[in-house]
């Protein structure tokens, strides 16, 4: 039904040319549990000021990734560095600030107080208000924070990750367990963080936060770079573009499944569906064929079916 | 910079330990409580056999150092182990925080609340059972007992770092009053039959209570006692220190 996608990145290969002045860089990264490779082979390479969404269905790699960028897991072999050091050296001169979905928080203090300790350990450290502000903290600063919910929780977790002046701020599925509303209000204040020239990696199960919010999106698949690129560039190469018309009188299907850059047709009754890589070339072909087609819509997929598309096809090509 | 973030830390353990009166009541109360009790049921001017220390004298020592214990052995060791399986240690390990920062600050707060809980049972001993010492001997008590106390920080980590879940808390109590009891915490040794006196003269809070006894009847402490503590010091140190290494390459 599609064709399969390779793995060409807009960005060049790792080198240690490329990885000069890289916020993030893997080198071959590799990481195994027994025999599961978390991580199998990773190489990539974030540059200041993106904001990058990495994507994976559960266990495809994307927490032991987080993992081993902040230096909480240690590679089987190859090589991660921050900022050209080792993680651990970027943390302590406070250039990263990370919430973890794994990382607890003190319990029997105030939210106040737990954020006051995040600024304090942070060598480049904002107010304390500011911070808590910019959280929407404010109405629960005096809360203990064993009796928040699970959104509000989250809120905490990213003042801790945002207590100071951070170059790279990793959010892992941040989102969770918050409401729309809030959900809405977080990401811009993300989409702000950004805009200051921050570079922002943050896991999602959510497609449309991908979307909506990255200018970079990897996904990753069974620990291993299966895409990327913009939403965008993701959705093409899933054979991403919808194309759908009427057709009047005889319909040669043969002629049309000759066109170029058509991943999947489908033809119900005088509608004609059809997914296409290059929807400008096809649609161009289809003039070409001498038809008349009536009510031309071309529309995009959502990322979440370019999504399941691209990982469905590397399945098949790995059975 | 580090040593300004751990102590922001350690700021933070003890507003959180003074607001746990369930714990200040053990740590702090309990002992005392305990003291009165042992000492009220002995008779006037009676003595612990062999030691020339009345009852209350000899078991003060015995119940400030079992305070001490309770304060830097069981609350290190839960909180440790609860914060290894709910993130929070993962958390500190994105701050500038350096590794030991987190063991540091749990020790030193520790050390904090129970300094209290020696002074607590002192003031107790002298007012109702009216021991009575040289300044000296009251000073040089507080500073042993307090600094002896260490040693059982130490293994509370190690434990926070060995066990988890619901494993804790019954290896902390295994060792919490197997340890006190053996130790001659509870009732002098000296009561105990002859082999579990033998078991008892190598137990780390044997020692511990005997440094202390030792100030009391004005003399020097015995060889054994001090290299026991020392060793054990290490013992519990260095297997804390592993066991956190182990922790934290697995994370």
């Amino acid at each position: 039904m599609t064709t399969a996608v390779t793995t060409t990145g807009t960005h060049p290969p790792t080198t240690a040319h490329a990885a000069a002045g890289a916020v993030v860089a893997f080198e071959r990264v590799t990481k195994a549990y027994g025999a599961v490779r978390a991580v199998d082979d990773l190489s990539l390479v974030l540059h200041p000021g993106e904001t990058v969404a990495l994507l994976g269905p559960n266990g495809a790699g994307k927490s032991t990734t987080l993992d081993l960028l902040l230096g909480l897991k240690r590679p089987d072999s190859g090589t991660v560095t921050l900022f050209g050091t080792a993680p651990r050296e970027a943390i302590v001169a406070g250039r990263v600030g990370a919430m973890l979905q794994s990382g607890g928080l003190m319990e029997g203090v105030t939210v106040a107080e737990l954020v006051r300790l995040a600024c304090d350990l942070h060598p480049r450290r904002y107010p304390v208000e500011e911070v808590l502000t910019r959280a929407g903290l404010t109405g629960i600063a005096d809360r203990k924070v064993d009796k928040l919910s699970g959104g509000q929780a989250q809120r905490v977790r990213f003042a801790l990750a945002t207590a100071g002046d951070s170059d790279l701020i990793v959010l892992d599925e941040p989102t969770t367990g918050m409401d729309v509303t809030t959900r809405q209000a977080f990401w811009s204040t993300v989409r702000e963080q950004a805009g200051q020239g921050r570079t922002v990696l943050f896991a999602t199960h959510y497609l449309e936060e991908a979307d909506a919010v990255a200018d970079r999106v990897l996904v990753l698949h069974r620990g291993r770079l299966l895409a990327d690129g913009t939403a965008a560039e993701i959705k093409a190469k899933a054979g991403a573009r919808r194309i759908r018309f009427d057709l009047d009188g005889g319909i040669d299907e043969a002629a049309l499944r000759g066109l170029p850059f058509l991943t999947a047709l489908d033809i119900s009754g005088r509608t004609v569906r059809i997914q296409s890589s290059d929807a400008d070339a096809t649609v161009y072909a289809l003039y070409r064929l001498g038809v008349h087609p009536r009510n031309l819509e071309v529309a995009g997929l959502g990322l979440e079916q370019a999504f399941v598309a691209i990982t469905e096809a590397e399945e098949a090509r790995q059975p | 910079m580090s040593v300004l973030a751990s102590r922001s830390l350690i700021r933070l353990e003890l507003a959180r330990t003074l607001r746990n009166r369930k714990f200040l009541f053990f740590s702090v109360l309990y002992p005392s409580l305990l003291f009165l009790i042992v000492a009220g049921q002995s008779g006037a001017g009676a003595q612990v056999d062999g030691s020339g220390l009345t009852v209350p004298t000899y078991m003060m020592v015995s119940m400030a150092s079992f305070g001490a214990l309770t304060a830097v052995l069981v609350g290190n060791s839960e909180r440790i182990a609860k914060e290894r399986e709910n993130g929070w240690v993962r958390q500190l390990r994105l701050t500038s925080l350096p590794g030991h920062g987190y063991v540091l600050g749990k020790t030193a707060s520790a050390a904090v609340v129970s300094l209290p809980s020696v002074v607590v049972v002192f003031a107790v001993a002298a007012a109702v059972e009216h021991v009575r010492l040289a300044a000296w001997q009251w000073l040089a008590l507080t500073g042993v007992i307090w600094a002896g106390s260490l040693v059982f920080a130490a293994l509370g980590v190690a434990i926070g770092y060995l066990a988890t879940g619901d494993a804790v808390r019954p290896v902390t109590m295994l060792v919490y009053f197997g340890l006190s009891l053996l130790g001659g915490l509870w009732m002098p040794a000296t009561t105990f039959p002859r082999w579990l006196r033998t078991v008892a003269s190598w137990l780390p809070t044997h020692a511990y209570a005997a440094l202390g006894q030792a100030i009391e009847q004005s003399r020097a402490p015995q060889a054994k006692d001090v290299v026991l503590l020392v060793v054990f010091f290490a013992v519990f140190t260095g297997g804390a220190a592993w066991l956190y290494r182990k922790d934290t390459l697995k994370a």
